[in-house]
C-alpha cells in the first residue's frame, strides 16, 4: 500500500478517497448551496415541527430547495459589495505594481552586484519576517492614520501591503536571477549597454516566469489580507471584500445569503489563480524555509 | 555611466572587505603613522568640518528647545496671572450666590479693573443663562443675562466637563481631572474658564479672556554665534599647532563640549531668570488682586466670610495649592529654588544627550567615517539606487514600526494619551512585569472546583502551544496518509483528487473561517444539524472551553491538510521505483520499506513543512479571530489574537506592545532552537 507497485484492490481506497473529499468540500458545497437558495437564512431547508428521518437527511444535503440567483444579484446591486470589490481590486493591483516593481529592482541588486551591507540586507528582509502582526499593527496604525492621514484610504492600504510583500518576493526573485547567466549581461555590457538597459531589456523578459508569479503571489496576498484591512478601514464605503464579508455575518446582521454570494464572488478569481500556482509556492516556501 | 559594471558574485576587487581596507588606506587613518602634508591638511578639514556641524547642529537643537522651553514659560506666567484675577473674580461671584443681580453687580465694577483687550463672562447652569458678560459680542440683543444661544452649546459643554471634573476629584478624594481650561484663542490670548461653586455644589462657570500675550522671549542669536564660532576658531589655530591627528581632535572633543557647556549655562540663566521672573509677576498679582477683592467686597457689602485667601490662588489647574506664593503674596523663596535645581537637571540631561550625539557625529566624520561611507556608496551606487526604493519602504513601513512598537512597550500609552511624548508615558518594564510576572493562573472557586484566569498570558500561552501542537500533528497527519494514498500506483481518477483536496487551500482563510462558524451556529449550523439526525441534541459549541476549541481544530484541520498533503506527494513522487523493487527482491516486509525508504525520503520535504506550519498556526489569527472570537470569556484566545484585542479592542497600546514584543521574543527562541536542531540533524 506504501509503494506504487502494489497489487492490492483499489476499490477500499476510493471508498475512502470519496469520503474525505467529501469532507474537504462539503463546506464549499454548503457555501454554494446558500448562496443560490435566494435566502439569508443558514439553513438549507426549513425543518417541520416533528421532522423525519428523510427531512432530517434532507436538511443537510447540500441542495437548495428552489434556485435563485437573487443573491447575487442582490449583493452586487442592493448592497455596497461592488463598491467593496472595486477597493479590493484597486488596493490589489496597486499593491502588485509597486511590490513587484520594488522587489524586482531590490532583487536584481542583491542577484548581481557584490556590495557592503549586501547580507544584512538579505538577513533584515528574512528577519523582518519574523515580526508578529500585532507588535506592527499598532506602530503602522499610529503612523498611517495619525501622523499620515491615511486611514481609511486605499493608498495607505496599498503602501502597506507592497512593503510588507517585498521580503518574500525579493527571496523569490533572487533565486530565479541567480540562475540567469550572466554571460548575457556581460557580452551586452561590452556592446556598450548600461545597467538600467540590460535591467529593463535582458533581465526582466527573461525572468518573465518569476515576475508574473511573484505578482501573482503579490495580488492575491492583498486580495485575501483580512487583519489590515479591518484595522485600518473604518468607513464603510472604504471597506475591502474581506472586512465587507465580515460586515455581513458579524455583530448583528446575519445575512448569509449575501455572505455566500460574496465568497463566491470573491474566491472565484484567487482559487483559479492558486490552482494554477500552487507548484511554483510549495517549492518556493520549501526551498527558502530550508535556505532560512 | 561609469562603474557600474555588475560584478559577478565570486569575483574579487567587488569584495566589500577588501573596498574598506583600500579607501581607508587613502585617507589615512590613525594608526597609519605621522600623515604626509596632503593627508594632514585632509584630517584638519575633516576634524574641522565635523565639529562645525556637529556643534552647529547640536546647538541649532538646543536653541530650539530653549525656544520652545521660553515660549511654555510665557505661556505658564500669563496663564497664572490671568488665573489669579479668575480666581479673585470667582471668589467675588461665588460670595454674590453664583447668579443674579449681585453678580452682574461685581462683574460691572470688576469690569474697570481689566487690562485693555480682555473680557470676562459668567454662565449659570439654572436657566443654561449667560448671566454677565464683556465679551464685545455680547451687546445689543444679545446683552447678559440671556440664556445661551444654538451656537454657544460649546460653552455650555465646558461648564458641564468642569462640573463633572469637580465632582469627579471630590468623588475620588485626588486630582485626575482638571478643574481649570486653559485655551488659546485665535487672535493670541487665552481663554481659562473654572467652575463656580456655592455651597459645595457647582452652579456656574466664570471665564477670562486675556489680551493678546507678549511676544516671547526669543534666545539670543549672538550668543548661538559666540557659542558655535569661538569654539570653532579655538580648534582653527589649533590645528596649525597640533602635529598629530590625536591630539587635534581631543582638542575638538573639548571645544565641542565648551562650546554646549557654554550655550547650557546661557539657557540655563535665561529660563531660571524668566522662571524666578514669573514668580514675581504672579506675586505682585496675587497681591493687587486681593487688595481689589476686598474693595469690591466693602462696595458691594459681599459676605466677607470665608475670608478671602488668596493664597490659594496659586494653583494648578487641578487647583492643588502649588506654594510658589505665600499667603501673604510673597515668593516662597525655597519652593522656587527646588525648582530651579529640577529646572537645572533637566537642562543638564538635554545637554549631555546632545552633547553625547554631537560627540558621535563628530568622531564620525572627524575620524573619516563619512569619507569611507561616501566612498562605499559611490563605488556602489548603480547597487545601492536598485535597492534604496525598497530599502526606504521597509525601513519606514517594516523596521521603524518594529523598533517604535518596542518603545511603546516600555510606556503606558493608550489610545486617549497617544499624543504625548514618550518621555511623560514613560513605564520601564511594568508592562512586562505585569504580564510575566502574574501567575494567578488557576484559583480554586468556593465550591472547590477549579477556575482559570483565562486572561492570564501563561494559560493564553499554554493554550497557544497546544492549538499549534494538536493541529500541525493533525495536519500532518491527514496530509501524510491522503498523499500515500493518492500515491499508489494507477489509481484511477487520480488527478480529479488532488485537485478536489487542494481546495480548501486555494479559498481564502477569512472565509473559510466564517462558513465554519455558520456550520457550527448553534439554532441552524450544519453540525447541529447533522447531530439532531442522529438523534443527539444540538451542542451549543462556542459555550464551553473544550467544543469551543474543537471548532477551531476542525476549521484549522481542514485548512491545513491540502499543504502537507501537496509537500508530502512531491517527495513521494521524487522517489525512484527501483528502489522499492529492489528492498522487494530482498525480501523486505512492506512495513519495512516504508520505514526504510518511504520516511528517510519523505524526511527532507517534510521537516521545513512543518517547520512553517507551526510558525503559520502559532500565528493563526484568522481561523481564532473570526470562529471563536475567543469565547467563552477568552479561553480559546492565542497569543496574537489576545495582543490584537489589548491593543484595538481595549486600546492599552503601550500593553499590548509589550505582549507582542513578548510574542516576537518566543518566536526567535523557537528559530534559534529550530536551527540549531536541524543543523544537527544536517551534520549527522
Amino acid at each position: 500500500m506504501f509503494s506504487r507497485r502494489d497489487g492490492l484492490p483499489h476499490w477500499p481506497l476510493h471508498v475512502l478517497l470519496v469520503l474525505f473529499t467529501l469532507f474537504a468540500l462539503y463546506p464549499i458545497l454548503w457555501v454554494i448551496t446558500i448562496a443560490f437558495s435566494g435566502r439569508q437564512s443558514l439553513a438549507i431547508t426549513t425543518l417541520p415541527e416533528s421532522p423525519t428521518a428523510l427531512e432530517r437527511v434532507r436538511a443537510i444535503v447540500p441542495w437548495p430547495e428552489t434556485w435563485s440567483a437573487s443573491n447575487f444579484t442582490s449583493v452586487m446591486t442592493e448592497q455596497p459589495f461592488g463598491h467593496w470589490l472595486f477597493n479590493s481590486a484597486v488596493i490589489s493591483l496597486g499593491t502588485t505594481v509597486v511590490g513587484v516593481f520594488l522587489a524586482c529592482t531590490a532583487a536584481y541588486a542583491f542577484s548581481r552586484f557584490k556590495f557592503v551591507g549586501q547580507r544584512t540586507g538579505m538577513m533584515a528582509f528574512l528577519v523582518s519576517q519574523m515580526f508578529p502582526g500585532t507588535l506592527m499593527l499598532i506602530p503602522l496604525y499610529i503612523i498611517l492614520v495619525q501622523w499620515l492621514g491615511l486611514g481609511s484610504s486605499r493608498l495607505g492600504l496599498m503602501i502597506v501591503y507592497a512593503t510588507t510583500s517585498i521580503p518574500f518576493s525579493v527571496w523569490m526573485l533572487k533565486g530565479y536571477f541567480d540562475t540567469i547567466p550572466k554571460d548575457l549581461e556581460e557580452a551586452a555590457l561590452m556592446e556598450g549597454a548600461s545597467v538600467g538597459k540590460i535591467f529593463w531589456t535582458i533581465i526582466l523578459p527573461l525572468a518573465k516566469p518569476a515576475v508574473a508569479v511573484t505578482a501573482l503571489f503579490s495580488f492575491m496576498t492583498a486580495w485575501n489580507e483580512f487583519i489590515l484591512a479591518a484595522t485600518f478601514m473604518d468607513q464603510e464605503a472604504m471597506y475591502t471584500a474581506p472586512v465587507g464579508l465580515r460586515f455581513f455575518v458579524g455583530g448583528y446582521s446575519q445575512q448569509w445569503g449575501y455572505f455566500a454570494a460574496g465568497s463566491i464572488i470573491v474566491s472565484i478569481p484567487v482559487v483559479f489563480l492558486f490552482l494554477f500556482l500552487q507548484k511554483y509556492l510549495v517549492s518556493g516556501l520549501t526551498a527558502g524555509s530550508v535556505k532560512g | 555611466m561609469r562603474n557600474v559594471v555588475p560584478q559577478p558574485p565570486s569575483s574579487e576587487p567587488g569584495n566589500p572587505a577588501a573596498l574598506l581596507t583600500d579607501t581607508s588606506g587613502l585617507n589615512g587613518v590613525p594608526g597609519s603613522g605621522e600623515p604626509s602634508g596632503g593627508a594632514g591638511a585632509l584630517y584638519r578639514g575633516r576634524v574641522l568640518v565635523g565639529l562645525l556641524l556637529s556643534l552647529g547642529a547640536a546647538l541649532f537643537i538646543a536653541q530650539g528647545l530653549l525656544a520652545k522651553a521660553l515660549d511654555s514659560v510665557s505661556t505658564e506666567r500669563a496663564d497664572r496671572q490671568s488665573f489669579v484675577s479668575l480666581r479673585a473674580l470667582e471668589d467675588l461671584v461665588q460670595r454674590a450666590g453664583g447668579s443674579g443681580d449681585a453678580v452682574r453687580a461685581v462683574v460691572d465694577t470688576w469690569k474697570t479693573q481689566l487690562p485693555a483687550g480682555s473680557a470676562v463672562r459668567v454662565v449659570a447652569f439654572s436657566g443654561i443663562r449667560l448671566e454677565a458678560s464683556t465679551f464685545p459680542e455680547d451687546v445689543g440683543e444679545r446683552v447678559a443675562p440671556r440664556r445661551l444661544s444654538r451656537e454657544e452649546k460649546p460653552l455650555y459643554d465646558r461648564g458641564q466637563r468642569l462640573r463633572a471634573a469637580v465632582e469627579t476629584n471630590r468623588e475620588e478624594g485626588g486630582a485626575r481631572k482638571l478643574e481649570v481650561e486653559a485655551e488659546a484663542l485665535p487672535g493670541g490670548g487665552r481663554l481659562l474658564s473654572a467652575p463656580v461653586e456655592v455651597e459645595g455644589s457647582v452652579v456656574g462657570m466664570v471665564e477670562l479672556a486675556t489680551a493678546p500675550l507678549a511676544a516671547p522671549l526669543e534666545p539670543s542669536l549672538p550668543t548661538l554665534l559666540l557659542c558655535w564660532l569661538l569654539p570653532l576658531a579655538l580648534c582653527a589655530v589649533a590645528s596649525f599647532v597640533a602635529r598629530r591627528q590625536g591630539v587635534l581632535v581631543a582638542v575638538s572633543v573639548v571645544a565641542l563640549v565648551v562650546g554646549l557647556g557654554a550655550y547650557g549655562s546661557y539657557s540655563l540663566g535665561t529660563l531660571g531668570a524668566e522662571v524666578r521672573g514669573t514668580q514675581t509677576l504672579v506675586a505682585e498679582q496675587v497681591r493687587a488682586m486681593s487688595e481689589r477683592a476686598q474693595a469690591v467686597m466693602a462696595e458691594r457689602q459681599l459676605a466677607t466670610e470665608p475670608a478671602l485667601r488668596p493664597g490659594d490662588w496659586d494653583a494648578d489647574a487641578y487647583r492643588r495649592p502649588l506654594g510658589l506664593v505665600s499667603p501673604e503674596g510673597q515668593v516662597n523663596e525655597s519652593v522656587v529654588s527646588a525648582r530651579m535645581e529640577e529646572l537645572r537637571s533637566g537642562v543638564g540631561r538635554a545637554m549631555t544627550g546632545l552633547g553625547a550625539v554631537a560627540l558621535v557625529v563628530l568622531l564620525f566624520i572627524g575620524l573619516g567615517g563619512v569619507h569611507r561611507t561616501a566612498a562605499t556608496v559611490v563605488e556602489n551606487r548603480t547597487a545601492y539606487a536598485y535597492i534604496a526604493p525598497a530599502m526606504v519602504g521597509m525601513l519606514v513601513l517594516v523596521f521603524f514600526p518594529f523598533f517604535y512598537g518596542i518603545a511603546l512597550s516600555f510606556t503606558d500609552s493608550t489610545l486617549y494619551n497617544a499624543g504625548q511624548p514618550f518621555m511623560n508615558l514613560w513605564v520601564g518594564l511594568r508592562n512586562y512585569v505585569e504580564i510575566l510576572g502574574d501567575f494567578n493562573i488557576v484559583k480554586r472557586a468556593q465550591d472547590g472546583s477549579l477556575v482559570f484566569n483565562y486572561l492570564n498570558f501563561y494559560y493564553t500561552l499554554f493554550f497557544t502551544v497546544v492549538w499549534t501542537i494538536t493541529n500541525v500533528v493533525l495536519g500532518v497527519t491527514l496530509g501524510l496518509v491522503l498523499a500515500l494514498i493518492l500515491n499508489v500506483d494507477k489509481l484511477a481518477f487520480r488527478p480529479i483528487y488532488r485537485v478536489l483536496l487542494i481546495l480548501p487551500w486555494a479559498m481564502p482563510n477569512y472565509i473559510t473561517a466564517l462558513i465554519w462558524k455558520g456550520m457550527f451556529h448553534q439554532q441552524f449550523g450544519v453540525v447541529n444539524h447533522i447531530i439532531r439526525m442522529f438523534g443527539g441534541q444540538g451542542l451549543s459549541w462556542y459555550d464551553t472551553p473544550f467544543t469551543s476549541f474543537l471548532t477551531v481544530l476542525a476549521t484549522n484541520g481542514w485548512l491545513s491538510f491540502p499543504f502537507m498533503m501537496v509537500v508530502s506527494l512531491g517527495a513521494l513522487q521524487s522517489i525512484p521505483m527501483e528502489l522499492y523493487e529492489a528492498a522487494r527482491v530482498d525480501g523486505a516486509s512492506r512495513w519495512q520499506q516504508f520505514t526504510a525508504i518511504t520516511l528517510p525520503a519523505l524526511k527532507p520535504a517534510l521537516v521545513p513543512a512543518v517547520i512553517l506550519s507551526v510558525v503559520w498556526t502559532f500565528n493563526q489569527f484568522n481561523v481564532i479571530f473570526l470562529v471563536t472570537e475567543g469565547e467563552p470569556s477568552h479561553s480559546t484566545e492565542i497569543l496574537i489574537t489576545q495582543a490584537y484585542k489589548y491593543a484595538f479592542q481595549l486600546y492599552r497600546h503601550g500593553y499590548a506592545a509589550a505582549y507582542s514584543t513578548i510574542i516576537f521574543g518566543i518566536l526567535l527562541l523557537y528559530s534559534m532552537v529550530q536551527n540549531r536542531v536541524s543543523r544537527a540533524t544536517e551534520a549527522a
